[in-house]
């Protein structure tokens, strides 16, 4: 079967600089988006994460059109549509439930279009034809949505988003309802495809892999508010704030006092860590987050001593819990650690850039 | 399935239909009758009864103004029925769970109470018996079943299609055209041939509403059999009876019969 990606590349278009300032949406009395504020660069891949509820799909039909924002500003390449309608914004809409125009022939989906800006007929053909190849539905134009899988489908409605150029690709959880394999090669294939066209994307998901796994940059939202927005890597090893730490994968959130800059005293130790935005005034209460990934556990340098309480064989990781006068420590390790033993002593350390440090409610 | 229960399934089958073509045979045949009275099987054959329908003028107003009633019935239930549809399924205002619920039980009144309350009402608001009234009072009948069927045909219209329409750069008519109407469009032809076929058939409601001089078809027949039962009456039934399987060969040449009740046929590329 043929993929996305080894299909011809198109022409780069470099636009779809999406700016949203101090947006806001009240729904039924309550505040479900308050004053978010993020800009993408244009062809980026970014990313809104959170649980369900947390306001993304309020805020991505705000960027669509389909909801008026309350209050704030949506600009996109500098021109202000906060108040423009859906169909004059250049929107390329990708749904859970695909969304396809049942009643279409495939290819007379993704025509759809096309034919709104009223592209002729022997251009809108060609244009067709050459967006159901990259999407590896080149049998497929005659075809009726409901005679494709969900898989084929969800190809059809990105061709169907992207075959009009448009200024932002905006996917709502596209890939949540297909089976867990197909769910991973689609998404890898979407990035992929994406960073080929350029198109600015903006993603909605609650699934914290997929959101690592595609994205230039993520933005996690919880309670309508954006907690931080960042590098994946930044996202997973250096957390904000408690929700994000939390969130995403698993985590140590150890307590202990500032010392000044990324130092702090945990359990009568000193540690390190970056400081997540105004490194915390000495004295002030603080709370580390460490992931188990990069905890070393061996028997010397500046770090959490205690006792090796279990370690347990996990296939990709060997996971090593370690009880300090701080509470339980995991530590995900490696193959070619060394595997301490139960009761052993030992001491826990991680390099400073590898864990952050934020101010304690 | 076993050879025993297909057998018994195929009798049952056959008897239904027989039971239900039989009403039907007997009529088309008896208006083959030479004699002057009804009978079954027909003695003698002869086209002479259809010649008396068409000798009677007043038959064929009754049908023009049945076929009148009827097609301005299936319009109006189509459009009010998608307006209705749309405005239940999209907007919630006061008094909207109480507009459904009269709509689904508008089932449960029988005709003749219809009928008697219409005729009622009518007097007591000065409105003169005439086709409108009779539309009207069909309307009662017919716009609750084409505004379920709407409803039914909104249900499984994803709205999300609608927003994806409109981010192509479909304005709102465009997005209605393209996208909503064709997930009605079912229920609408539906709709309307319901309509048409309660209006065109209706005998009870049209008793209490129309007057000497404004009979509709089904009621000049009731009329007519009450001092005349020849076999003229067999043969309008016989012609009644082609009418419909016109209509019905007509719809199903454009649309497919099968579709407009819901069916989910392989579409023709
Ligand atoms: N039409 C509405 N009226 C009232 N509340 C709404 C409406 N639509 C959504 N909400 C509420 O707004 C919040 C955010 O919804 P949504 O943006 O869909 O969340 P997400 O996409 O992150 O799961 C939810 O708590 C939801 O219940
Ligand atoms: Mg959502």
């Amino acid at each position: 079967m043929t993929t996305m990606t080894d299909a011809p590349a198109s022409t780069e278009v470099r636009r779809g600089r999406l700016r949203l300032s101090g947006v806001r949406k009240v729904l039924g009395g309550k505040e479900v988006v308050s004053a978010v504020d993020l800009e993408t660069e244009p062809g980026e891949f970014l990313t809104l994460l959170g649980p369900s509820g947390c306001g993304k799909t309020t805020t991505l039909n705000m960027i669509a059109g389909h909801l008026a924002a309350d209050g704030g500003l949506i600009e996109v390449d500098g021109r202000d549509i906060t108040t423009v309608p859906p169909h004059r914004r250049s929107m390329g809409m990708v749904f859970q439930s695909y969304a396809l125009f049942p009643h279409l022939t495939i290819a007379d989906n993704v025509a759809f279009g096309l034919r709104m800006r009223k592209v002729g007929a022997a251009e809108r053909r060609r244009r067709v034809a050459d967006m159901l190849e990259l999407v590896g539905l080149d049998g497929m134009a005659g075809r009726h949505p409901r005679q494709l899988s969900g898989g084929q489908q969800q190809r059809a409605a990105l061709a169907r988003a992207l075959v009009i150029q448009p200024d932002l690709l905006l996917l709502d959880e596209p890939f949540s309802n297909l089976d867990a394999q197909l769910r991973v090669r689609l998404r890898d294939e979407v990035a992929a495809l994406q960073r080929r066209i350029g198109t600015t994307a903006i993603l909605v998901t609650h699934d914290q892999e997929e959101a690592l796994a595609v994205s230039d940059r993520i933005a996690v939202m919880a309670g309508g508010v954006i907690h931080q927005l960042d590098r994946p890597q930044e996202i997973y090893l250096r957390p904000a704030t408690d929700f994000v730490a939390q969130f995403i994968g698993e985590v140590n959130a150890l307590d202990g006092t500032a010392l000044g800059g990324g130092a702090c005293e945990i359990a009568g130790r000193t540690v390190a860590a970056t400081p997540a935005g105004e490194p915390p005034a000495k004295g002030a209460a603080v709370r580390v987050y460490v992931r188990p990934e990069v905890v070393r556990v061996g028997h010397d340098g500046d770090g959490l001593r205690g006792t090796v309480r279990e370690t347990r064989f996990l296939g990709s990781r060997i996971r090593c819990v370690v009880a300090t006068p701080a509470g339980e420590v995991t530590a995900a390790l490696p193959y070619d650690a060394a595997v301490p033993q139960e009761g052993e002593e030992v001491t826990c350390t991680w390099r400073p850039s590898d864990a952050s440090l934020a101010a304690r409610a | 399935m076993t050879r025993l229960t297909r057998l018994l399934g195929a009798a049952f089958a056959t008897l239904v239909g027989l039971f239900l073509i039989a009403p039907v045979a007997v009529t088309v045949a008896s208006s083959l009758t030479a004699t002057s009275y009804v009978t079954f099987p027909p003695q003698g054959l002869t086209l002479r009864w259809y010649g008396e329908v068409l000798a009677k003028p007043e038959f064929l107003s009754s049908f023009a103004l049945s076929a009148g009633v009827a097609l301005a019935a299936a319009a109006l239930s189509a459009v009010v029925g998608l307006a209705g549809g749309l405005a239940i399924h999209r907007h919630r205002f006061p008094g909207r769970a109480a507009l459904e619920a009269v709509l689904s039980s508008a089932f449960a009144v029988p005709t003749i109470v219809l009928g008697i309350g219409l005729l009622q009402w009518f007097a007591q608001m000065g409105l003169a018996s005439s086709p409108f009234t009779l539309l009207l009072a069909h309307l009662v009948l017919t716009v609750p079943y084409a505004v379920r069927l709407v409803l039914a045909g909104l249900s499984g219209l994803d709205r999300s299609a609608e927003k994806a329409a409109a981010g192509l750069g479909a304005p709102p008519f465009l997005v209605f055209w393209h996208v909503t109407l064709p997930a009605v469009r079912g229920a609408l032809i539906g709709g309307a041939f319901f309509a048409f076929i309660t209006s065109f058939d209706d005998l009870t409601v049209a008793l209490f509403v129309v007057t000497t001089d404004l009979q509709t078809l089904p009621v000049r027949i009731f009329n007519y059999m009450q001092y005349d039962y020849d076999p003229t009456v067999t043969a309008i039934g016989t012609l009644m009876v082609l009418f419909a399987v016109i209509a019905v060969v007509v719809i199903e040449r454009f649309v497919g019969v099968a579709k407009l009740f819901g069916a989910d046929t392989q579409e023709r590329s």
